[in-house]
């Protein structure tokens, strides 16, 4: 008791202590921790559109049960209009075309047709695409995006549920894709 | 203007509040930045790549690199452009010769080292976006004939792209 009130006495000369918080080490963590970050910012996100080419091959055909009357959905994207071309395997053929600008209003166009074809035919899911010899690169990319990729506007598509690419099961609401497999018509000998 | 008396016996405190705070906005932005993709690769300098909203991430380091004046396959010099188009002298029946030869090594090699047939018949691309078609055309004949059916065009992550499957 006696320490007790000495200390307190002690206090009331000297005033309040004031505590500071040591807050190098704190520096020394951030830093370290912002230098590392820097050097591992990826400041761009890069990503892959994946395509294929045709090709001939000697196997036989899987067996599966499609039916046989499918739907082909060819776009052909020249330097003045995008043209979507629609045609199925067996009678009645029913070819249809649907021409569009080469510009962004067009392109929109063309994925709200490209949406709507789907949608009357869940089932398919390749689109051939031709492209003229003096269309950009980038042009094309973003065309491509357009046909690949489901915009977040778009109706909720519910494509029947199946494997994709890498064997995994994919569910009828999970596809962010309009149509995942394209073929390059145009890289032909 | 401040001045420190140096016969005043006056301890100097230095305000690091605000370094803190700067160091906090820092660190949690380059947190929410930090990128968690499989594969971490340098675009080459000497390209620009395409926007996209692709919602795929890069999961292999491109083999064939096409910058505004060469083609590389893994990193060695297969030809050159001139005026947009593959020289004269390595075009053979719209494809490009040099680089179905070092495609067809390639091709070999993916096969001795993968099971996996999908694997090892695609290949992924990094390509200018100035380029014309044709020449992404004659790239894609010569991979063709050395048995690449699949391509993976590597492009630039717009800000509207979803996130990753």
């Amino acid at each position: 008791m006696s320490r007790k009130r000495k200390r307190k006495s002690k206090h009331d000369k000297e005033g309040p202590i004031t505590v500071e918080l040591n807050l190098m080490p704190f520096i020394d963590v951030f830093s370290l921790m912002t230098t590392f970050l820097l050097f591992s910012a990826v400041f761009i996100q890069i990503g892959i559109l994946e395509v294929q080419v045709p090709f001939l091959s000697n196997a036989a055909p899987p067996a599966d049960d499609k039916p046989s009357r499918i739907i082909s959905v060819k776009t052909d994207l020249t330097k003045d209009s995008i043209e979507i071309l629609t045609e199925w395997s067996e009678a009645p053929k029913d070819p249809q075309s649907y021409k569009f600008n080469h510009n962004d209003a067009g392109i929109q166009e063309m994925h709200k047709k490209l949406v709507e074809i789907r949608m009357a035919n869940p089932d398919t899911d390749k689109l051939t695409f031709f492209v003229d010899d003096e269309i950009k690169y980038e042009e094309m990319t973003k065309v491509l995006d357009s046909i690949k990729l489901l915009d977040e506007a778009d109706p909720d598509m519910r494509l029947p549920a199946g494997k994709d690419d890498d064997g995994e099961e994919e569910t009828t609401h999970q596809t962010r894709y309009l149509y995942k497999k394209v073929i390059m018509g145009s890289v032909l000998l | 203007m401040a001045s420190v008396d140096s016969n005043s016996n006056e301890a100097l405190s230095l305000n690091i509040m605000p370094l803190l705070d700067i160091f906090s906005i820092l660190i949690l932005f380059l947190l929410m930045s930090f990128s968690t993709d499989p594969i971490s690769h340098d675009v080459n300098p000497a390209l620009e790549l395409p926007d996209s909203r692709t919602i795929r991430s890069l999961d292999e380091i491109p083999s064939l690199v096409v910058t505004k004046n060469d083609v590389f396959v893994n990193d060695k010099k297969v030809s050159s452009i001139i005026n947009g188009d593959i020289q004269e002298r390595d075009r053979s029946q719209g494809a490009i010769y040099p680089l179905y030869e070092a495609l067809t090594k390639l091709a070999e090699a993916n096969k001795r080292i993968t099971e996996n047939k999908k694997d090892a018949s695609t290949l992924t691309l990094e390509m200018d976006k100035d380029h014309d078609f044709k020449l992404l055309k004659r790239i894609m004949l010569s991979a063709q004939q050395a048995k690449f059916i699949a391509f993976k065009l590597m492009a630039a992550k717009s800000s509207r792209a979803a996130t990753d499957e």
